[in-house]
């Protein structure tokens, strides 16, 4: 086992130096000029080209690559070009509202996937089966920036209920703090339930036909005891696994939902970044993204090779 | 997309054969089910030139912000007097081609990678699935926004982007299938007396590879159409006057107040061809695989 | 996404209803007291004059910062910091400050602020105020409330820069209290009706009233908070709901809607911005004039004007704008389109148009397409994504693109650099001495009436020429709550709040 976590540790090294070559030819061979989106209305020649030397884009490719590389290894992201902010306090500023927002939305889609996912798999088979799968692959095909602006304009702006984008911080107003967060949370979370629901619903039925169970049933223990104790309780731990995948897949998830929001967290900055062409930035939440990627996987892979004795480590 | 498949191809058992499509009709009638809606979207692509009562990009400022149900507009016009029914016909059009040829751009590349890495094995492997490894961990939203905005706007580049966003999890089935039909001993066998790759990779690994494939494929037409919108949507995509699905909900957005028809329908339509393909990749899947309906 | 395209919009949004100055309505007594909550249509980057190059910016700064001069609402210069003016001489400007004044930490404003302020933006590394102040050599403290302005040149376009980010002064202990946060931070700089609380950057920015503003009696507000909403249409959403009692711009397709609300304000007087598209001179096929006045003379601005902007703007015959003293509306070059005499000039060519992916854009850029086809002209829309789009035009790579511009006070700034040789926005690389002569001599006279004559004679060439092809002028609009009181439009699209009161 600890051969097998070494190894994959080992892996994981060539892979995030291929997502820093990645990330940086890709953001920089695009085209656009990050002086001129800094400069604004006061472009002129002079100005240009003293960004490009302040900024150190006048520089060959893989000289601004080895420079950025040798600030990585003193865990310095460098400084976003649009605000100068450094880049980790710009993520660090949007992270909380975007874990926040995660959460929340599998928080939602958990309170959706877990009961339907029980029905489906202690109905297995019947129509109420088929109609809890209908409803959760549903969610997953309506498109999650729909479901936002269809919530936007009738719970928001035809019914009032709930405010128009923003965010206020837990810690300043918790009421407030949730206010806000519910429609982007319901918005994004709705696609997420269906891959929980269908997690929920196997690992039920696998063990719901456990001989544990069938002894308890036999024993006389009414079936709401058997399916809410004992069942869910084992269900659940392989549907944490797929969770773990889903927190670790946060930030490229929270994209869309940020910017019709317009939720104040790093997936929009991403995207904006992008558009600003402000390259430490993006190059720094790609990393981050990554990085959360391969750890989320590696724990999950783990856990569930230690759940199923069929899975070896070779 | 990507997670639930990785997990599950280490589950996917050998057949000799592919299933036969009619077995499959027969058998098992949610895949029939499934394949006639989507089948009939195919159908409502193909025709909708013939079908669509008006010209879709006909531009009549007079009618313009017609209500549903109004005549010689079923659903309406849009605020350009376009009408809507029309749009919505020819969005299919542009939606079911763009996510083909986007999952194409997956299958064939990761299908490619896939097999060299399976097949080479070694150093190959571990390089190309390394390669593999670093496009799963970008932000799949992410990466596609940067390569249309590195390529420009426009569906031609939505489609590239899609499709590379789409190429590890192919990579990653092909590979994998590829590495449990190495093994068996009828492949030992026959390598050992001499048969060429190609001829072993052309009769023997690729009749496996349809079933998954075809599987995947169906649940890929899905995401990539919802991903197609997306960037249509954030303005990337398709641009105005195409009739794209998640373009005319971009524009139809603004006029929510005055008539919400003009988002909610393309958004109908997404949304049930994206179920369509979730729902008929679905049924194969249990059909294919029945130990994995557990 | 529309974020930069935002701009655009709104002064596509455009009307001339009236065209008259308007002044702040007011219904009763002002009350003291309650919050008002503003919409940017983008985030900013800083809060420091000196570095900042943001429209956005600008709209906070005026609240926050006073400027040595500002104008009226019919764009006439009037005391701001600077109480009188003495410009006989053309290369020493004398003026005399007001007294009393104090910034919001307590330190007084002074001549030698305003040296220090002034020698700020000409030195600064990341100043982009260089350019504004390149005609100062050098600022002169005669005493605490009199300075001289020692020119380089004779430049009479100096006191309208001194109305904008040049011309703001701030408090040099607070900057240096601030240190390397400053510009995210400016905490006691200005002198201004409202002082700086705090900004969460995407979310809110918070200014507080200045007990201890200069004007006695100001400002009524208790404070003001901004938000930044990057989607018009978010924008009118915001305001339904209430989340925001004050916007700059919204849809043009809404202000009908907005009009009709007795709940909203609408009003609006022209803007001093101009809006169409540049073509490049130096290169196929728009070297050659006559594709340039083809192209113009098949323009349909009307149907523009009508279509895209729901008829609020006016159409445009040249970059001055009617809210301009240089305005001169007696000679319309290009008026009504003539498909027929755009065929006799040139036709049968093809050319590339570039512009960004925002729908309003595309929908006018599909109009003239269609129009420019009744002339024989083939048009292709090249949709690009916003930053690419601005470096092409910038560096010449284009046949036309489709730029507007916000516009300046100065008929100068909305001229000089856009079509003088070498000029900074002169994409098109159009060069006509006649041309340079004119506005370099509007540049250096200080003879209003000579500096008009000037300006007539170079519109008249350049919109001849054709490098630029105008359609519409722009408005600049209050959209409000019906509880903002004595709220005053200015052309210059900024939102001044030290009179404005809420009910």
């Amino acid at each position: 086992m600890t051969t097998y976590v070494l190894r994959r540790l080992l892996l994981m090294l060539p892979v995030a130096f291929l997502v820093t070559v990645g990330v940086f030819m890709l953001i920089h061979l695009t085209p656009g000029d990050p002086a001129l989106i800094l400069l604004g209305e006061d472009r002129s020649p002079q100005a240009i080209a003293q960004i490009h030397q302040q900024l150190g884009l006048d520089k060959p490719l893989y000289v601004q690559y080895v420079i950025w590389i040798g600030r990585l290894g003193h865990g310095d992201l460098g400084r976003s070009i649009t605000t100068n902010q450094p880049v980790a306090t710009a993520i660090g500023e949007r992270l909380p509202a975007t874990i926040e927002l995660g959460l929340v939305a599998l928080l939602w889609s958990l309170a959706v996937a877990i009961p339907l996912g029980t029905i489906a798999a202690v109905r297995r088979g019947s129509l109420a089966d088929q109609v809890a799968t209908g409803i959760t692959v549903g969610g997953v095909s309506i498109p999650n920036f729909f479901i936002g602006i269809v919530l936007i304009f009738v719970l928001s702006v035809s019914f009032r209920m709930f405010p128009f984008g923003g965010y206020v911080p837990f810690t300043q107003d918790p009421l407030e703090n949730l206010r806000h967060v519910v429609l982007p949370a319901i918005a994004l979370g709705t696609a997420g339930a269906a891959i929980n629901m269908r997690f929920t619903r196997s690992s039920m039925i696998e063990v719901l036909n456990h001989d544990f169970i069938r002894t308890a049933r036999a024993k006389g223990a009414s079936w709401k005891r058997v399916v809410f104790i004992h069942a869910l309780k084992n269900a659940l731990i392989p549907v944490v696994t797929i969770v773990g995948l889903q927190i670790g897949g946060i930030i490229e998830g929270a994209v869309v939902t940020e910017t019709v929001f317009t939720w104040p967290g790093v997936g929009r900055l991403a995207v904006e970044s992008i558009f600003d062409r402000d390259y430490t930035v993006v190059q720094g939440i790609v990393l981050l993204a990554a990085f959360s990627y391969m750890v989320a996987n590696l724990m999950v892979d783990l856990v569930y090779g230690w759940l199923d004795p069929r899975i070896s480590y070779s | 997309m990507s997670t639930t498949s990785a997990l599950l191809t280490t589950e996917e058992p050998i057949r000799r054969t592919p299933i036969g499509v009619l077995v499959l009709l027969r058998g098992y009638p949610r895949v029939t089910a499934a394949g006639g809606l989507v089948a009939l979207l195919f159908l409502i692509a193909l025709l909708a030139p013939l079908i669509s009562p008006h010209d879709p990009l006909a531009v009549n400022a007079d009618d313009s912000y017609l209500r549903p149900f109004s005549p010689g507009h079923w659903l309406g016009t849009d605020e350009l007097g376009r009408d809507l029914l029309s749009r919505v016909l020819w969005g299919a059009r542009v939606s079911l081609p763009v996510a083909f040829v986007a999952v194409g751009v997956g299958v064939v590349g990761g299908g490619i990678i896939g097999l060299a890495s399976g097949y080479a094995g070694g150093f190959t492997d571990l390089l190309l699935m390394r390669v593999v490894d670093a496009l799963l961990a970008f932000p799949g939203l992410i990466l596609a926004i940067a390569i249309v905005a590195a390529l420009g706007p426009g569906l031609r580049n939505a489609m590239i982007a899609i499709g590379i966003v789409a190429i590890p999890v192919y990579a990653r089935l092909v590979r994998a299938i590829t590495l449990q039909l190495k093994q068996l001993e009828f492949v030992t066998a026959t390598r050992s007396l001499g048969a060429s790759p190609a001829r072993l990779i052309l009769r023997h690994i690729i009749p496996n590879l349809l079933n998954p494939v075809i599987v995947q494929v169906s649940l890929s037409a899905g995401f990539a159409i919802l991903a197609e919108a997306t960037l249509s949507f954030l303005g990337l995509g398709a641009q105005v006057p195409t009739p794209d699905w998640g373009q005319m909900i971009n524009t139809g957005a603004a006029f929510l107040a005055n008539d919400p028809w003009l988002a909610i329908i393309p958004g109908i339509a997404i949304s049930i061809t994206v179920y369509s393909f979730n729902f008929l990749g679905d049924s194969l899947r249990d059909a294919l695989d029945p130990r994995l309906r557990g | 996404m529309r974020r930069m395209a935002v701009a655009f919009v709104g002064l596509l949004a455009l009307a001339a209803c009236g065209g008259s100055s308007q002044s702040g309505s007011q219904n009763g007594t002002p009350k003291h007291g309650g919050t008002a909550t503003i919409a940017l249509e983008s985030e900013l980057r800083t809060l420091d004059p000196m570095d900042s190059s943001l429209l956005v910016e600008r709209e906070v700064f005026y609240n926050i910062y006073d400027s040595l001069f500002t104008i009226d609402s019919s764009l006439a210069i009037k005391p701001g910091l600077v109480k009188s003016w003495d410009t006989s001489d053309p290369m020493n400007y004398k003026f005399t400050l007001q007294t009393g004044v104090k910034y919001q930490d307590g330190t007084p404003f002074n001549a030698q602020s305003v040296k220090d302020n002034i020698e700020r933006y000409q030195t600064g590394a990341t100043s982009r105020r260089k350019s504004d102040l390149s005609s100062v050599a050098s600022v002169e403290v005669v005493d605490d409330s009199h300075v001289t302005f020692h020119l380089k040149k004779a430049n009479a376009t100096l006191l309208a820069t001194l109305v904008d980010r040049a011309g703001m002064m701030l408090s040099m202990a607070a900057v240096k209290q601030g240190g390397p946060n400053f510009s995210l931070s400016p905490v006691g700089a200005g002198s201004g009706p409202f002082q700086f609380v705090e900004w969460k950057r995407n979310d809110h920015l918070t200014l507080k009233k200045n007990p201890a503003y200069w004007k006695s009696g100001f400002p009524y507000l208790d404070g003001i908070t901004y938000r930044a909403i990057p989607d018009v249409n978010a924008i009118l959403s915001a305001l339904k709901t209430g989340d925001i009692d004050i916007a700059r711009v919204i849809a043009a397709k809404d202000v009908a809607s907005v009009k009709a609300d007795g709940s909203f304000i609408y009003k609006d007087t022209p803007a001093i911005g101009f809006n169409g598209f540049e073509l490049n001179t130096g290169a196929p096929p728009f070297n050659d004039p006559a594709k340039r006045q083809a192209v113009a003379e098949a323009l349909d601005k009307y149907q523009i004007l009508k279509n895209i902007n729901f008829n609020i703007g006016v159409v445009a015959y040249g970059p001055i704008p009617p809210s301009s003293w240089a305005y001169d509306s007696s000679e319309k070059i290009y008026d009504h389109a003539d498909a027929s005499k755009a065929k006799s000039t040139a036709t049968g060519f093809t050319f590339t148009f570039k512009t960004t992916s925002d729908p309003v854009n595309q929908q006018a850029a599909a109009l003239i397409q269609s129009q420019l086809a009744a002339a024989g002209i083939t048009m292709t829309i090249q949709t690009e994504e916003f930053a690419t789009y601005e470096q092409e035009c910038a560096n010449h790579q284009f046949q036309a693109c489709n730029v507007n511009w916000s516009g300046r006070i100065d008929p100068d700034g909305n001229m000089y650099a856009w079509w003088h040789t070498g000029g900074d926005f002169n994409d098109s690389l159009y060069s006509n001495s006649q041309v340079d002569g004119w506005l370099e001599d509007a540049r250096t006279t200080t003879d209003q009436g000579k500096r008009k004559q000037d300006y007539d004679s170079a519109q008249k060439q350049i919109v001849q020429d054709a490098p630029y092809v105008f359609t519409t002028f722009g408005v600049s609009a209050q959209i409000s709550s019906n509880k903002i009181q004595n709220f005053t439009l200015y052309p210059d699209l900024m939102i001044r709040m030290t009179e404005v009161w809420k009910s």
